[in-house]
């Protein structure tokens, strides 16, 4: 049983143009995904994809005119979507907790850092502030802070980008997560640094035995750090399964275009994610695939809708034109 | 940064002074007249004449200009006959009464104000409040504090008539700090002191209101950005409860609306004269319009430079401020 | 864009729908700005149709009808002259927009080359311009104004002058911040290549896209100048009455409005105050339809 199920999620930005005509950007057009606990899944796709606003929706943390219109996001047995907002509230940050991009800024800049892994343990339980202390000194250090108890005395722009990223990382272990979804949490740092940040992340998967979610658009991170990875595109996961699979036997034509064109993927481990082309246009989406405008082995019938259907052994794509994908595509 | 400032502040107020001097120069009058006034004799239009050194290239009358001003010589007013650093020294304190009530109570309104308006960004309330404080930037000041006797004193006999700092029937206190009703309550004279707040009340609502237009403004700005910064967009997803992200909104808040409110000061100073002038309150504005209004060159120089002064010494108060409540500049 | 409903389907609009649409979804997202422009709009209606509306002559004074209250015959009453303040109120929007309108162009056009050229070229030239516009902000705009004015002698050529050109830096500081934005964008490096002078580059290919931001900003200077130069009558320097000026109006009032006699001052205070509010209301929308990083709303 998966942790973390979401199925058939939809979000749209809708807002009034100046011409006071409704506008609605499909964001989110059904995406479907799990994580588990002890296993790291890589959501990956272009700028664009959906691949924060998905991590946003499952948090409910969007503001207008982005909203959730549609799905379910089953976590632990309940259904996110039926919470109360003050209920959803004391979830986030205690048992799903956020990594996020831009480290450095997203530390309260006037607060020293042992106060706000202080705060965010109190927020959530009913420690005493010096237990919560001692807690916040013991995580800076399963994160490989050195001499923590100095380093609680730091102001956020004393710490370099490293140092902040494993400062949230700590924070995100005060209250003992179950799911920890990190949203390109390597963006910005030094490669050596991205190294360091995604091996501590994934050894706190196992030894904290976490479900771990991780954005990027980089698939030699998937490659290297993750065990399953879900695949995104305008919206949609177009293909999803075990690492190992899906990197040997891509079914998807957006997905071997990434792949292919990612050739020393796995020794540079930091190519980014090309595949020509723009992204589809969110205010009108093609009625089936998305990637219709793109893939050269679409026909009519990827017009009609369509599903994640398997593929293999846990492997998943949606595609009607599968066959031709692996026929056609040369090796 | 402070430093920097204060390096700076040394040709900003050369130029400043360059610029007074040039106004009466450029001004297609004759210099003298101006300095002089119009009541003067032809004897005392000779003396100001040598003073000047007219008959001196335009850079060494600079020059000597510049050496006066650094002894603290402006000039003579022709209206007070007397030395201008003086009539403007003891006005000083009289406007700074007026100018700080008004800006801490335009404060105390507006900054909850335009954070509400911030907190509650499109609705209602921050429609009206924006609505509330375009109408603020549009009222002229002097109209406004126009409107404030009409309908206190004329209509409803709540205020004293707006003619000076304390009832004309009271005497003043002994001068310590130039402030009635401080001066009134060190006396120990109570009637001074209640006469001088009385006097004081409406002034200082029209400093308020014509204030707390930019604060309002200014603070719901200046909370917004916050709001959507990253650190309160990751102190939501931590799950913090929202009077402690509010919290954190306004501490982060804290310095650059203490700055703007700062700067503020600056440019009220403007708006304070014609409130001084409406009331006739006797401050280094109303001496300043008269001076502008009457031709009184050698105290407008003096007004313009308080102004610069006055700006420069806010600026560095800011900057120390700054320095108090950011951890980062400290660093830096 | 696909014109979309929310099933997603192309729907037509006639022409009224689109002029409607367009009025309903600009008030929507700023309604303060329609509000504004209605203001201003009646003003204009007032200053040119003004010959028609005023019932007397604005500076004919009727010496037996001196400061008479509000009545059917002078609805706004009569002034200490005995003139119809109804008409003079009216009369006085022409000034308001005979001042407002070329303080504006004045400023506009002194502050938009300088800070094109500020930002183009960087380096010392702009650390000069830019040491200048700031010592501008160490004096409150209406004491510089009041300064300059009376040392230059206080004609209406120099309130106007004076006004517009103490206005232009904050066009200059506009007008550069977006230009330092584009400096490196491709069509101005592109225009480099291809050999053009730098007057071309500034005004063919900056100015189209630095212009935004100046324009955003011309109705709150509206504002300011219809503002500061009532200021100015109000205070005697410049127009003076019984010119139908409303600062100069106000002015007048002052003295009767603690005796009772509130129309003389009121009533032109209230038209000073509409129509700053018109502007100010209208430049506010602007500067939020305008300047994109004022929009609310988005992720």
């Amino acid at each position: 049983m998966s942790l973390l199920q979401v199925r058939d999620l939809h979000t749209h930005f809708i807002s009034r143009n100046l011409d006071n005509e409704i506008r609605v950007a499909k964001a989110l057009n059904g995406v479907s995904f799990e994580v588990s606990r002890g296993e790291v899944l890589g959501l990956v796709g272009e700028t664009g994809a959906g691949k924060s606003l998905t991590a946003y929706s499952v948090m409910d943390l969007l503001k207008p005119p982005a909203k959730v219109v549609g799905g379910t996001v089953e976590f632990d047995g309940r259904n996110l979507r039926d919470l109360e907002a003050e209920d959803m509230n004391k979830l986030r940050g205690s048992e799903i907790a956020m990594v996020v991009q831009n480290p450095r800024s997203s530390l309260d800049p006037l607060t020293r850092v042992g106060e706000q892994l202080i705060r965010v343990h109190t927020a959530h339980t009913d420690t005493s502030e010096s237990a919560a202390r001692a807690r916040a000194i013991e995580k800076l250090g399963a994160v490989g802070i050195p001499a923590p108890e100095q380093r609680m005395r730091a102001w956020p722009h004393e710490l370099s980008g490293g140092m902040a990223q494993r400062v949230l990382i700590a924070m995100a272990l005060m209250n003992e997560p179950k799911l920890i979804i990190a949203d390109e949490p390597t963006t910005g740092l030094d490669v050596t640094v991205q190294a360091q940040i995604l091996d501590l992340l994934r050894e706190l998967v196992v030894t904290h035995n976490v479900a771990a979610m991780v954005i990027t658009h980089d698939l030699g991170i998937v490659a290297h750090y993750c065990n399953r990875m879900a695949v995104m595109f305008a919206g949609r996961i177009v293909e999803t399964g075990d690492v190992e699979t899906v990197f040997d036997n891509p079914s998807h034509p957006y997905t071997r275009t990434l792949i292919a064109s990612t050739p020393e993927r796995l020794k540079e481990g930091k190519q980014k994610v090309l595949g020509g082309g723009a992204p589809p246009n969110l205010y009108n989406l093609p009625p089936g695939c998305h990637y219709v405008e793109r893939c050269r082995f679409a026909d009519e019938s990827c017009n009609k809708p369509l599903s994640l259907d398997q593929v293999g052994d846990g492997h998943f794509a949606m595609c009607t034109r599968l066959d031709a994908v692996r026929e056609g595509w040369p090796s | 940064m402070l430093m920097r400032r204060l390096v700076l502040a040394i040709p900003l107020l050369i130029g400043i002074l360059f610029f007074t001097f040039m106004l009466i120069r450029l001004g297609g009058q004759d210099p003298v007249g101006l300095l002089a006034g119009p009541t003067a004799t032809t004897e005392e239009i000779e003396i100001v004449r040598a003073e000047l050194g007219l008959d001196k290239p335009l850079f060494t009358q600079f020059w000597l200009f510049l050496g006066d001003v650094v002894q603290g010589d402006i000039g003579k007013s022709w209206i007070s006959n007397r030395s201008v650093t003086l009539d403007i020294l003891e006005r000083i304190p009289i406007t700074l009464e007026l100018l700080l009530w008004g800006v801490a109570l335009g404060s105390v309104i507006g900054v909850p104000v335009g954070l509400r308006a911030a907190f509650r960004h499109d609705k209602w309330f921050d429609h009206i409040s924006r609505g509330i404080s375009l109408l603020g930037f549009s009222i002229p000041t002097y109209f406004l504090a126009l409107l404030l006797l009409f309908v206190f004193f004329f209509l409803l006999g709540w205020s004293p008539p707006g003619m000076g700092r304390i009832s004309l029937l009271i005497s003043p206190p002994p001068t310590v700090t130039g402030s009635y009703l401080i001066d009134g309550l060190l006396a120990g004279d109570l009637e001074v002191a209640r006469s001088a707040v009385a006097q004081l009340i409406l002034p200082i609502i029209a400093v308020a209101i014509i204030s707390a237009a930019p604060i309002v403004k200014h603070t719901r700005a200046i909370a917004l950005e916050i709001i959507s910064s990253d650190f309160v967009r990751f102190a939501r997803a931590s799950g913090l409860p929202s009077e402690k992200v509010s919290r954190i909104v306004l501490k982060n808040s804290s310095t650059p609306v203490t700055t703007f409110i700062g700067t503020e000061l600056t440019g009220l100073v403007g708006s304070v004269s014609l409130i001084e002038f409406v009331f006739a309150w006797g401050g280094v504005g109303q001496y300043g319009l008269n001076a502008i209004i009457r031709g009184d060159f050698a105290a407008v120089q003096g007004y313009v430079l308080f102004l610069a002064l006055f700006s420069l010494v806010v600026f560095i108060i800011v900057d120390l401020l700054v320095l108090v409540l950011e951890p980062r500049a400290v660093a830096e | 864009m696909a014109d979309l409903a929310l099933d997603g389907a192309p729907k037509e609009r006639s022409t009224i729908e689109k002029v409607w649409g367009k009025v309903v979804g600009i008030s929507r997202r700023s309604p303060t700005s329609i509000i504004g422009f209605v203001i201003i709009l009646f003003f204009g209606f007032l200053a040119l149709l003004a010959p028609l509306l005023m019932p007397y002559d604005p500076i004919a004074a009727n010496p037996n009808l001196i400061l008479s209250g509000p009545s059917a015959a002078h609805w706004f009453g009569t002034d200490g002259n005995g003139m119809d303040v109804f008409s003079r109120v009216i009369f006085g929007s022409r000034f308001a927009f005979g001042i407002a309108i070329p303080v504006v162009i004045i400023a506009l056009s002194i502050g938009i080359p300088i800070g094109l050229y500020s930002g183009y070229k960087g380096g010392n030239i702009d650390e000069a311009i830019m040491r200048v516009v700031d010592a501008f902000r160490v004096f409150p705009s209406i004491i510089l104004a009041l300064a300059v004015v009376a040392a230059a002698g206080p004609s209406l050529l120099n309130v106007v002058l004076v006004i517009g050109i103490l206005d232009a830096p904050i066009f200059v500081r506009v007008v550069r911040a977006e230009v330092l934005a584009l400096r490196s964008s491709s069509f101005v490096e592109s225009g480099l290549i291809v050999g053009n002078p730098t007057w071309r580059i500034l005004f063919v290919h900056l100015l189209p896209n630095a212009i935004q931001g100046a324009m955003a900003q011309t109705a709150v200077r509206a504002a300011w100048a219809v503002r500061i130069s009532a200021t100015l009558a109000f205070l005697g320097i410049g127009i003076q009455p019984p010119t139908p000026e409303w600062g100069a109006m106000i002015r007048q009032g002052a003295e009767f409005m603690v005796n009772g006699q509130w129309w003389v001052g009121i009533f032109p205070g209230v038209a000073l105050i509409l129509m700053v509010l018109g502007f100010n209301m209208f430049g506010d929308g602007l500067q939020d339809l305008l300047d994109p990083k004022r929009r609310s709303g988005g992720k």
